[in-house]
């Protein structure tokens, strides 16, 4: 009986071998024969086709726009580009540590950031290729929600005095204090939005709260009783659940959320003029609430590897039809050029 | 739970209890009662699975109607009618792989040492309680093991740097070690239950320790070390915090697309950066527009999971097998 | 089973010489001297892991300012606010109840399909079971955030208690990705325990209740408590099922009550680990990680210690 089981044994290993043979020597004709490491690549004369490994990390918010450049230059040369979205922090300590070739972001670098790459060597070009809105967001249910939310009702609402306050009215007296003249309803609320790790969190702060907490003495950082969470999704999903609540998203999936929530006009000053998010007020940044979108680009990188810099310029030169793709708001033409000199003049 | 042997109930209930058996008259209403309760629990258990896998099919299903084959064999893509799961199945299957060529021998390996050779002494509770405490360590903690040791690793491996390193290969041996614990205390468990009498019975016959696992005890395990091997399978393939951490894509990447035998066993994916189900799942949920966060992702979701059921189909077939060879 | 052979190595005719083939005691050495080795590597993990926390984590304990722990009543590592008390407590909370969920609904399944259920049904029903155990939990974890927390939660704790994560949604969750775990290894001690202990049960008249309950199950002790003790380990360190749906997601602040979202160690590990905008002035974000994984070893450590000398004292051997 043993040799019985042996001999089949054989029979099966030749199998799987035969298998694996033919497999190896089949068609391997989506592999791009990748190099392993190394940015560097080669130009081929024929169509302008170039090849190499590009490696790109950061936002996630910006990563979909990148994402989206990455098919497309892929699919024209023979270059695998990765592209992957842990976050504006996360992107700019892998970038300064000169493991990447771009960096995505979804707000400047920042100081000690830039120090790091300085002492690491890491010069780069700073590109701004798209804006994108921060939508203040209540249930579509809340009929007593106010026309508009000026910066000094939302740090009343959201900012780090807000703590432990659990009605809209409870906010009115910080906002009165910053000279608010809104009326906030008695109703419950239920703040929802990003939480530390986002880009959005950062950017909101930066632009509603800092400037507010400062003057009152405050840190700039938001209350920390509220429903926090990665995911956006989610967020719409919270704001939907409850009848007066309140959250803040990226304005690409406040889009996409649906009848079921209101995007609410925003005012700097309070009584100033009040703009609703759209395309066209993200756009030439009338609305109060927009950020613009960076990518980073290594410079040493870019001249090692004709891959990588033939990236960036298929990014730029299409460069707005691939931010529309990704249902971000595009910059206006003189921008363009504008950022399109900076590349070109690196 | 009270440890009682047979001899210690009351006589006047081990009177009642063989004459109610003996006249048949007299329904078991609380054995019946316990039987169903049993049978209930039990089926709360599927129901709810049935619910979860319900709600996938309803949302995942027509992907595979509208798309069939193309959406198993395309890449990563940001546009929702395009996007496919090729390689996140193929950085699943190598995960499987590294899983059952590393994980298995040295779990079963060390599981055997344990049982069979090591003296009872405190070395070898300590390596136990080492071990039982491995298996509770957070899969987040073997991803940052992974990420300071293996991706490390690949410096001098493939030559890689920076980001580049953070290879399948890396995954796969982090994914290998988080279920080691898991495969090792099952399969002690297993050759726990071996009967002393049948290792006593081979010593007898004149064979050596290994001769008596290799033909007595292992034959006799099996069943249990093919449950433990099925549940480390299907838990290294869903695990999706170390995954991330180690540097799964979770964007874009165009290498390695495609179900084609070419590309499904093409070792060269090992020292590349790779994706696996988990991620891709993980990446499209959070994802704005509907037609990712709900279709395409309950569309991935059926994928692996068919993709694990036939792992565990095999690994219950032959565990069937074992188990009928099994005569005790 | 087949039977070892004898090799009898004397040619001179002398019956059987009992010292045996120099090969078999080489093989033996050399397999004893593998299985060693196996042993030893779990080891090495360990102390890898030891080493790659305590590195890292020890800046930690040197820097921080302890009454950031003590004081503090909320997880907010970001601005230095590092409770472990609010960490841990929803840790215990969340597994608690997911071993309320798994251990009665595992060990009952496991009960009836290796005692009542007839071949053909346990055939079927088994592997069903085991599908469970391979959906990720990844899956569960929105299926935890997407129906259990309105239609579980909501309906036994009213409907703004559904809304939104929860302790109770991810440890129903929780225990619902355990139950599999309960049910196999349980299963497996219990399909183990010799027909011959259930013959004599019934020979003396014992209906299948009672062999159940007073033989087989005392007799299978030692795979449930293991079953039980990789179901509570499981449950603690389960990370993505309370990232999703445990209704916090960086920051927690102190609450025992089940319906409130907080964050376990293993939920605050990953999103610090997973993704992450550095908030300018958290200086020991980073190590915070590193401080939770050791407080998480050990934690699970003393756990096992305990359940160590539990299962020492039952174990009885055939």
């Amino acid at each position: 009986m043993q040799s019985i089981n042996k001999r089949r044994l054989a029979w099966l290993s030749m199998i799987v071998a035969f298998g694996l043979i033919a497999a190896a020597c089949g068609d391997d004709d989506d592999d791009a024969g990748a190099d392993t490491g190394g940015d560097t690549g080669s130009e081929d004369e024929g169509g302008g086709e170039v090849s190499g490994d590009i490696q790109i990390s950061g936002s996630s918010t910006v990563e979909p726009i990148t994402a989206i450049v990455a098919e497309e230059f892929d699919g024209q040369n023979d270059t695998n580009t990765f592209v992957d979205g842990p976050g504006t922090g996360d992107g700019f300590e892998l970038f300064c540590a000169g493991e990447t070739d771009v960096s995505d972001a979804s707000r400047p670098i920042e100081d000690d950031e830039v120090a790091t790459c300085e002492e690491n060597g890491i010069e780069y070009t700073e590109l701004l290729v798209a804006y994108d809105g921060m939508a203040v967001m209540t249930n579509a249910n809340n009929d007593q929600a106010p026309e508009c939310l000026s910066f000094a009702d939302l740090y009343a609402m959201i900012g780090p005095e807000a703590e432990g306050i659990s009605t809209w009215a409870d906010a009115q007296a910080v906002a009165s204090e910053l000279g608010s003249t809104t009326e906030l309803p008695d109703v419950e609320l239920a703040l929802t939005g990003p939480g530390q790790e986002s880009g959005t969190y950062d950017s909101f702060i930066e632009i509603a709260l800092e400037g507010i907490a400062e003057e009152r003495g405050q840190e700039p950082t938001t209350r920390t009783d509220y429903d926090a969470n990665a995911d956006d999704n989610i967020i719409i999903s919270n704001i939907e659940s409850a009848d007066s609540s309140l959250g803040w998203v990226g304005f690409a999936f406040a889009e996409e959320a649906g009848d079921a929530v209101t995007e609410m006009p925003i005012s700097e000053e309070p009584g100033g003029e009040c703009v609703a998010p759209s395309d066209e007020t993200i756009s030439d940044q009338t609305y109060p609430l927009s950020r613009p979108l960076f990518i980073y680009i290594n410079n040493a990188n870019a001249e090692e590897s004709p891959a990588l810099a033939a990236f960036v310029d298929f990014y730029l030169a299409d460069l707005n039809t691939f931010v529309e793709e990704a249902g971000y708001v595009t910059l206006p033409d003189e921008t363009v050029a504008d950022t399109v000199s900076t590349w070109e003049a690196r | 739970m009270a440890l009682t042997t047979i001899g210690s109930s009351s006589e006047a209930a081990v009177e009642a209890s063989v004459a109610a058996a003996l006249s048949g008259r007299r329904a078991d209403v609380r054995g019946r009662a316990f039987e169903l309760g049993l049978l209930a629990s039990l089926l709360v258990c599927l129901i709810l699975l049935g619910v979860l896998i319900a709600s996938v099919l309803a949302d995942g299903l027509p992907v595979y109607g509208d798309r069939g084959w193309e959406f198993l064999d395309g890449g990563l893509s940001r546009r929702p009618d395009e996007a496919g799961i090729s390689q996140g199945l193929i950085g699943s299957m190598w995960i499987a792989v590294a899983v059952v060529v590393i994980a298995f021998p040295m779990g079963i390996g060390a599981a055997v040492y344990l049982e069979e050779y090591a003296p009872r002494n405190r070395i070898t509770a300590f390596i136990e309680l080492n071990i039982r405490n491995l298996a509770g360590v957070p899969s987040v903690v073997y991803g940052l093991l992974g990420l300071a040791i293996f991706v490390e690793a690949m410096s001098g491996f493939a030559g890689a740097e920076g980001v580049a390193r953070r290879t399948l290969l890396a995954g796969g041996v982090t994914l290998a070690v988080l279920v080691l614990p898991i495969v090792i205390i099952t399969t002690a468990e297993a050759i726990r239950a071996v009967p002393q009498s049948l290792r006593e019975g081979a010593f007898g016959a004149g064979a050596t320790r290994w001769e008596v696992i290799r033909t007595v005890v292992l034959p006799y395990a099996a069943p249990g070390i093919f449950t433990g091997a099925l549940l480390s399978i299907a838990r290294a393939v869903g695990e999706a915090a170390p995954l991330i951490v180690v540097g799964a894509i979770t964007g874009f990447s165009s290498l390695g697309v495609g179900l084609n035998p070419g590309n499904v066993l093409d070792p060269s994916a090992l020292p590349e950066r790779f994706t696996a189900m988990p991620a891709v799942i993980t990446a499209w949920a959070k994802l704005p527009n509907d037609e990712f966060n709900r279709i395409n992702t309950a569309g991935a979701i059926i994928g692996m999971l068919v993709f694990v059921v036939l792992i565990n189909a095999i690994a219950i077939v032959l565990r069937n097998h074992f188990e009928k060879k099994r005569t005790v | 089973m087949t039977t070892a052979t004898l090799t009898p190595s004397d040619p001179a005719g002398a019956p059987f010489d009992l010292s045996g083939d120099p090969r078999r005691h080489r093989r033996e050495r050399l397999m004893r001297t593998l299985f060693l080795a196996a042993a030893a590597a779990s080891l090495l993990v360990t102390t890898l892991i030891l080493v790659s926390l305590f590195s890292n984590g020890w800046r930690f304990f040197t820097e921080v300012v302890w009454s950031q722990v003590y004081d503090s009543n909320a997880w907010n590592p970001r601005q230095s606010s590092f409770s472990i008390t609010t960490v841990l407590a929803g840790s215990v909370i969340v597994t608690g109840i997911a071993m309320l969920v798994a251990a009665p609904l595992g060990l009952a399944a496991a009960v009836y399909l290796s005692e009542y259920a007839r071949p053909r049904v346990r055939s079927v029903l088994k592997p069903i079971l085991e599908v469970l155990a391979a959906i990720p939990s990844v899956v569960l974890g929105f299926f935890a955030l997407q129906w259990i927390a309105p239609n579980v939660v909501g309906t036994l704790f009213g409907e703004e208690a559904g809304r939104g994560g929860s302790m109770m949604a991810a440890g129903i969750g929780v225990g619902f990705l355990t139950i599999p775990l309960v049910a196999s290894v349980s299963e497996d001690a219990m399909r183990a325990v010799p027909d011959s202990l259930r013959q004599a049960s019934a020979g003396l008249g014992a209906r299948r209740m009672s062999t159940t309950v007073r033989v087989v199950l005392p007799a299978a002790i030692s795979g449930i408590v293991a079953a039980l003790i990789l179901a509570f380990s499981r449950a603690i360190g389960e990370t993505m099922v309370v990232f999703i749906a445990g209704g916090a997601s960086d920051t927690a602040r102190f609450t025992t009550d089940p319906l409130d979202g907080t964050l376990t160690i293993t939920a605050a590990m990953a999103s610090l680990a997973v993704g992450t905008d550095r908030v300018v002035g958290g200086g020991l974000t980073v190590e915070s990680l590193y401080f939770l994984g050791i407080v998480l070893f050990f934690f699970t450590l003393t756990l096992n210690l305990i359940g160590d000398r539990f299962v020492r004292r039952i174990r009885q051997v055939y």
